[in-house]
């Protein structure tokens, strides 16, 4: 080989060692904005969801010590029902179970804690959940929720659907004997809006993540009449 | 033409569809759960794998990078990083499903859904989500194993480089 040809090919060794040294840095540089693109997609994930959380809120008439439930009756023992309006199986439980516990909540034998929450409020095109929670709020400071919710769940609309407008839910309370125009403006305003968010984030804190979802004197039972009346300590039903 | 020559020349190609297939299935999971943050995140407590504080923090930030790691598949951009992140993703993913399965939980796995706990009556089938994860998985393990796609923006990037 001659001399020149050494030189020529030397030099296209360097080449193609420079060419690889700069196609390196580039694969580095590209990995770290990749993986820059979706650290910051994660906060921006976090970002938003704070944005969404607001921090204060109004409860209900008759909302517990902490606000995250309904009260009505005042018995020795305590039951505890958390309920999404646009679930069917909540409408099963209340059609098979609610108006015992009415009855026992209304007779003084237990308390009953209603905590609407919203689980559901992409199974409706307009937040049903959420607008139908903070709607039970309402009710409860117009001293009406157990009949609220029994109408509710009567006209419960199927999952996919709008829901029920806040004028239907509005028709529907009066019919269930809810009077004075504070209710309407309370559903219209969405004033309990805030509220059934502290609801829904306590019912997860406490590992609720379905409903139906019952607790008697604290401790988790099976969502049916039986199981309840069982776990209260086989007492008469209503 | 032998078979090798073939599978040389098909693997590129086959890439790119394994590239855009994934970049579907993250734009599609991450998609549905963008709408409800606060749902993604009782999807993920729903599994009781971690503290619900931890458990709203990684469900709001999972639609995200879910997208992301989607946008990153269908640009073709640090493919290999993309498929190996995904990867570990869907491992995790058949991880907490298995899980949740062994210790009797009936939940919605939350895999392009709402995810929490299912009704009564209503009974989870975890073997089909766990079976669909790990084609995923795979389909993910041949980006890895051969990153270089066409129609990529890598491909651009790195032109003139050797495989």
């Amino acid at each position: 080989m001659s001399s020149r040809a050494n030189k020529k090919q030397a030099a296209k060794v360097v080449r193609e060692q420079i060419a690889r040294e700069r196609a390196r840095a580039r694969r580095v540089w590209v990995s770290i904005a990749a993986v820059a693109v979706l650290v910051i997609a994660g906060l921006v994930g976090w970002g938003v969801y704070s944005s969404q959380r607001s921090s204060s809120f109004t409860a209900p008439a008759h909302a517990t010590a902490n606000g995250d439930g309904l009260v009505v009756g005042a018995g020795p023992k305590t039951v505890e029902l958390y309920l999404d309006f646009i679930c069917p199986a909540c409408r099963n439980f209340e059609e098979s179970g609610g108006s015992s516990l009415n009855q026992m909540a209304a007779a003084n034998k237990i308390k009953l804690v209603y905590h609407p929450v919203a689980f559901l409020d992409r199974a409706s095109t307009t937040q049903y959940s959420t607008r139908s929670a903070a709607a039970a709020g309402c009710a409860s400071d117009a001293g009406k929720l157990p009949e609220f919710v029994q109408a509710m769940y009567a006209n419960q609309p199927p999952e996919g659907s709008a829901g029920l407008s806040n004028d239907q839910i509005i028709q529907l309370a009066h019919r269930a004997g809810i009077t004075g125009s504070g209710f309407d403006t309370c559903v219209r305003d969405g004033k309990y809006r805030p509220w059934v968010q502290h609801v829904t984030d306590a019912a997860v804190s406490r590992g609720v993540t379905g409903t139906p979802t019952v607790f008697v004197e604290g401790k988790q039972v099976e969502a049916r009449l039986p199981a309840i009346t069982q776990a209260l300590g086989g007492g008469p039903v209503g | 033409m032998s078979i090798t020559d073939r599978w040389v020349e098909a693997r590129p190609w086959l890439g790119t569809l394994a590239r855009l297939g994934l970049a579907a299935v993250w734009m599609i999971a991450g998609g549905t759960k963008i709408g409800d943050l606060a749902a993604s995140g009782r999807a993920v407590a729903a599994y009781k794998l971690m503290p619900v504080e931890v458990a709203r923090v990684v469900g709001a930030a999972l639609p995200f990078v879910e997208l992301a790691l989607g946008v990153l598949l269908l640009v073709g951009l640090a493919t290999r990083l993309a498929a190996a992140i995904s990867a570990a993703l869907f491992i995790v993913y058949i991880v907490g499903i298995a899980a949740a399965w062994a210790r009797g939980l009936n939940i919605d796995c939350g895999c392009f859904s709402r995810g929490g706990e299912l009704a009564p009556g209503q009974h989870a089938n975890y073997l089909p989500e766990i079976l669909r994860d790990v084609g995923f998985l795979a389909v993910a393990g041949f980006l890895v194993s051969w990153p270089r796609t066409r129609l990529a923006l890598d491909e651009w990037l790195f032109r003139g480089e050797t495989a």
